[in-house]
């Protein structure tokens, strides 16, 4: 079968495996050949097993002939980020130190994503424990931008992102800590959405931050991101802080366009830095809502510049802690040491890469006696003076309208030896992690050297349905075939 | 706060990280840029501030039933222990 | 210089310069709570499993696992802190507690720390002739840790083993205020926290399966000094015994150094009940830096009041409660009352007995010295004595209304612990009813002056010494069961008459 199909939406390839147009197994195959093709140059995956996945969907097809009802995702393709526990298929969140691990259950959207009959393409490639906005972090190897294979994907969901964008899986899930699915489908030109923090439940994914992380949908599409989110949204007993406010977004709400909704733009955080034609993108786009309706107006989110300063004090914090665990003692990489103290120094120095063990060292820092109040402590007061910031500016808009990032793709090598420039890169997308409110990353255009732009749509907890409906509108009028990779357009013909 | 080679020694020993002598002068100078740039937040005014340490909106869940709920996971996990004892995780000897 | 002091026990030498010090304890309990499940997760507490059969992902600490709050845990907490008159918080909150251990999986115990459960409240001690209130410091829930098995003393075992059964297991740490003044009196904290506990049945105070461990901070000062020493802490005590032995054996260690001009070292110090000494663990300067900050995976913790006060409504009454009902209502010594409610089933088993016996003082004598006696030696609980409140209210009441004298009674109840009758029957089936009848007490008479004509004449000839020995025999012709008043009577007839 020829691969024709690869960039439909997710939406009519579960259509036509649920009227048996297609099989689910012919579907796996097309995207499996897809992958074996583009691999090489993408390098999105860590772990791929054709047969597990052609088991998967026969075991879709099974369904569908018994006659089950399935979801709209049945036989559809899904990348999994490799923070994403899958029983007894390898989890390494792109480190070392756990090479070879295969946890014992599902994650709670894996669970979610099987009964819905989605069939899982495999671990798409992370930075190391979801830390980084490259994807260079990864232990095993970089994985490159589809839109130009010199650049990065963005991170750290830049395996899911990349896979996404090139055809390879119309569906992905990634995580997102302070930008980490927004800024690669970004850079990938996909839609990106980091939930409001509760709204899908964080068992079984690794955790970076726990207070920060959220696991989202990557799709092509605002409807195909919706679908996605439908299915791994909700309450989850095994997550305390899961909500059971988190609802299904039901998909015609897409189609109501945004005639009367307010978009606010946060000019006093938009400042100096951000590529001309970025804001150039942020402003035809907002023109566009508003000749549809949208009433376009000025927020304000004073303490958002310091979000960075803020997030990297917390998230190392937390992380640090959260890291704690990997000690060689019941899983993954151990140094051969007959000293306790010497086995987790050095299964931990070896097994984690440079930018972790920068974080791990910075979070403890943070924490330890006499810092405590001056880093921690402080962090987490600014960081209530930033959730207030959108609690206001939320009262007055709708949904706020800001670039996803600073500038388009950067090069691969470009910023790996000055952590701060890396940082500084998720300025626009950390203070909605920080105050925990859903974040939508969509397409807006390309740069004149053809690489993606991203907005994004900020919005009040559990509205998600505003922001895809928001970015439904400008995608409806603005899709755009150029959105398919130079790259895989040409090894199309 | 000054952060020098002691600091990062002594925070890398809190954290169970072997850092490599060759790697301690790049880090002192990472850790001390990062810093530097969080002493931002030195400039704001927090008085009377609650701290956040979480931003879960809507309706808190309830707490668990004080049920048994066994787990069919122990010997899949056991498998993965780096080294075992029998039943047991094994580990070089604590002092 | 190591501050372990001289490797012995003995308070020699010490003596008056003694008595110029007082020793400041403060106790930290770790208690396990009796609830079915681990407090953030599924996996069952009961003791004794195989190793590492009763883990889960989470209390294995697995990547990406979170922890759920366990409600009866909660429920036992708060009810331990109404009981002993704490302050229970509407919102308190778990922290992380980080340090490396090989059984502590996730790398930090989920505790609390800055914002307990509990706060203030108190247990009373008895100190002197009267009563010392030790104030509470804070009562929080927190997860217990695996097992590490370190081989001891054998030579060439490099390796130690884990055990994760126990990981996630809730307790409560009660942490005393620094009132406690001795070895007795932590000794006697123990106790009384440990029944209230079990009052409330949320401990099974088992102390050898590790329900209940204790810590101990020990500093010494002059006596009439305001400022506290240098505290040590003295970890590893598995018994009440041990920690009162711990503790003066401490004292005793730090007031030699400070009597020697030397300064008490801050260090965590390891009992040793063999050698009777406590040892170094670990000093200030290797001391843990824990880097608590709030547990992002729960929520805080909010509690309705109007729950709290329902759970207040329900708390079983305390010994203390028991106590002073059983005085105003018995008329019992207070002492008395203290014994028979060592244990909550103790007490209902006595204040049956009083009820059904009609004499709540005697009740508490046979209670006190015959029940407690045999099970005392038979190693019983109250549950597992063979004679129910009812046989023994039955008893005890034909005691008190001299239906058998008190000697009878005695073997009623010997036979009574083997035997299902009741009383009653038991007396008649070996006609240990007592002989009170004028005509048969007249022909036991006759019958001991017959058998002993010397002492007859004796006491017929003024020799009233003599008569208690015919009294004696008597009481053993009849085995006892001669009415020991009216057999006086009835001698003095016959000897008159004869
Ligand atoms: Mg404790
Ligand atoms: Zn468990």
């Amino acid at each position: 079968m020829s691969d024709a199909f690869v960039l439909e939406s997710a939406e009519a390839i579960g259509r036509s495996v649920l009227s048996r147009e297609r099989s689910a197994g012919d579907v796996a195959r097309t995207f499996l050949d897809r992958m074996d093709r583009t691999a090489e140059q993408l390098r999105t995956y860590l772990h791929r097993d054709r047969e597990q996945t052609l088991a998967m969907a026969s075991a879709v097809d099974a369904r569908i002939a018994r006659g089950e009802r399935l979801t709209p995702l049945a036989g559809v393709p899904v990348a999994l980020k490799d923070n994403l526990c899958t029983r007894c298929v390898p989890t390494t969140c792109g480190s070392k130190i756990l090479e070879g691990y295969l946890p014992p259950y599902d994650a709670h959207v894996v669970e979610r994503l099987r009964e819905a009959g989605a069939v899982f393409t495999g671990k798409t490639n992370c930075d190391e424990f979801a830390m980084g906005s490259s994807t260079e972090n990864s232990a095993y190897f970089p994985t490159k931008n589809p839109w130009d294979l010199e650049r990065v994907p963005g991170g750290s969901s830049g395996g899911s992102a990349a896979s996404v964008a090139a055809g390879e899986a119309p569906l992905a899930l990634g995580s997102d800590t302070g930008g980490s699915v927004r800024q690669p489908a970004a850079f990938c030109g996909v839609f990106g959405l980091k939930p409001t923090y509760g709204a899908v439940s964080r068992y079984g994914l690794v955790a970076f931050a726990s207070s920060l992380d959220q696991i989202g949908p990557i799709a092509r599409t605002a409807r195909d991101t919706a679908l996605l989110y439908n299915v791994i949204c909700g309450r989850d007993e095994r997550d305390m802080t899961s909500r059971a406010e988190a609802a299904a977004v039901p998909l015609e709400d897409l189609e109501r366009g945004v005639s009367g909704l307010r978009l606010g733009i946060p000019r006093d955080l938009i400042g100096e830095g951000v590529d001309p034609e970025i804001l150039a993108s942020l402003d035809r786009v907002a023109k566009a809502l508003a000749k549809k309706g949208a009433e376009i107006l000025d927020v304000s989110l004073p303490h958002a510049r310091y979000s960075i300063a803020t997030y990297y004090l917390i998230a190392p914090a937390e992380a640090s802690s959260n890291l704690a665990r990997y000690d060689g003692v019941r899983y993954g990489f151990r140094a051969k040491t007959d000293d306790l103290q010497a086995m987790y120094a050095v299964t931990r120095g070896r097994g984690f890469g440079r930018e972790v063990r920068r974080r791990i060292l910075l979070g403890t820092y943070a924490l330890s006696a006499g810092y405590y109040d001056a880093y921690y402590l402080r962090a987490m007061k600014v960081r209530t003076l930033i959730r207030r910031d959108f609690e206001q500016a939320l009262t007055r808009a709708d949904a706020i309208l800001l670039p996803t990032t600073p500038t388009p793709p950067f090069k691969i090598g470009e910023k790996v030896d000055d952590p701060l420039a890396m940082y500084l890169n998720d300025i626009f997308s950390v203070p909605a992690s920080l105050a925990g409110v859903p974040a939508l990353s969509f397409p807006a255009g390309m740069t004149k050297a053809n690489l993606p732009i991203g907005l994004q749509l900020v919005g009040r907890p559990f509205e998600e349905a505003t922001l895809l409906r928001v970015a439904r509108t400008w995608e409806s009028e603005n899709a755009d075939a150029a959105r398919v990779p130079r790259l895989l357009s040409e090894r199309r013909s | 706060m000054p952060i020098d080679a002691k600091v990062v020694h002594d925070v890398a020993a809190l954290s169970r990280l072997q850092v490599d002598p060759s790697e301690e002068a790049r880090l002192v100078k990472e850790l001390a840029s990062i810093l530097s740039y969080v002493e931002q937040l030195q400039a704001l005014d927090v008085s009377g501030i609650e701290p956040t340490s979480q931003v879960g909106s809507g309706s808190k869940p309830p707490l668990r039933e004080d049920r048994v709920k066994p787990s069919d996971v122990r010997d899949e996990a056991l498998a993965q222990a780096p080294d075992r004892d029998g039943d047991y995780f094994r580990v070089p000897r604590v002092v | 210089m190591s501050a372990t002091g001289p490797a012995t026990e003995s308070t020699a030498g010490a003596g008056a310069r003694q008595d110029r010090y007082e020793t400041v304890v403060g106790l930290e309990v770790h208690a396990q709570l009796r609830t079915e499940s681990k407090i953030f997760c599924g996996c069952s507490t009961k003791f004794g499993a195989r190793p590492n059969t009763q883990v889960c992902p989470v209390c294995l600490g697995l990547p990406g696992v979170l922890p759920v709050l366990n409600e009866r845990a909660v429920r036992f907490a708060v009810m331990t802190g109404l009981a002993v008159g704490a302050k229970v918080a509407e919102r308190s909150v778990f922290a992380r507690k980080n340090y490396f251990y090989p059984d502590l999986p996730k790398g930090y115990q989920i505790s609390q720390y800055d914002r307990p459960l509990c706060t203030g409240g108190g247990i009373d001690i008895r100190s002197g002739g009267g009563w010392k209130r030790i104030g509470l410091v804070r009562i929080h829930l927190e997860e217990d840790a695996g097992k590490s098995l370190h081989p001891e003393g054998r030579e060439g075992v490099t390796t130690t083993r884990v055990d994760l059964n126990r990981s996630g297991v809730p307790l409560i740490e009660i942490v005393s205020e620094p009132d406690i003044r001795s070895g007795t009196e932590a000794y006697d904290y123990l106790i009384r926290l440990k029944q209230i506990l079990m009052y409330l049945d949320v401990c099974d105070g088992n102390m050898e399966e590790g329900s209940l461990r204790c810590d101990a901070n020990v500093s010494v000062r002059l006596k009439g000094q305001a400022a506290f020493g240098t505290k040590a802490e003295i970890k590893n005590m598995n018994s009440f015994r041990n920690v009162e032995r711990a503790i003066a054996f401490e004292t005793d260690r730090q007031i030699r150094i400070v009597e020697s001009g030397g300064r008490v070292a801050q260090e965590t110090l390891l009992w040793n009940a063999d050698k009777g000494i406590a040892e170094t663990m670990r000093s200030k300067e290797e001391a843990h830096d824990y880097r608590y900050f709030p547990e992002p995976d729960l929520l805080t913790l909010d509690l309705d009041p109007a729950w709290v006060e329902a759970v207040r409504s329900e708390l079983p009454e305390l010994p203390h409660q028991i106590r002073d009902r059983l005085t105003r209502d018995f008329g019992i010594p207070e002492y008395d009352a203290e014994v028979l409610t060592e244990t909550r089933s103790l007490a209902t088993y006595y204040e049956e007995v009083a009820r059904r016996s009609g004499n709540p003082k005697l009740a508490s004598n046979w209670i006190m010295t015959e029940v407690n006696g045999i099970r005392n030696k038979e190693g019983q609980s109250i549950e597992e004595f063979p004679i129910r409140p009812d046989r023994l209210g039955d008893l005890i009441k034909m005691i008190a209304t001299e239906r058998i004298s008190g000697k009878i009674g005695k073997q009623v109840f010997e036979m009574m612990l083997t035997r299902p009758e009741g009383p009653d029957e038991l007396v008649k089936a070996h006609g240990l009813l007592p002989i009170d009848d004028e005509g048969s007490l007249r022909a036991l008479a006759r019958e001991v002056i017959a058998a002993n004509p010397g002492p007859a004449a004796e006491v017929r000839a003024g020799k009233e010494r003599t008569f208690a020995f015919l009294v004696g025999q008597a009481m053993k012709q009849s085995r006892g069961r001669a009415h020991p008043e009216k057999i006086q009577e009835a001698l003095r007839k016959e000897l008159g008459a004869g």
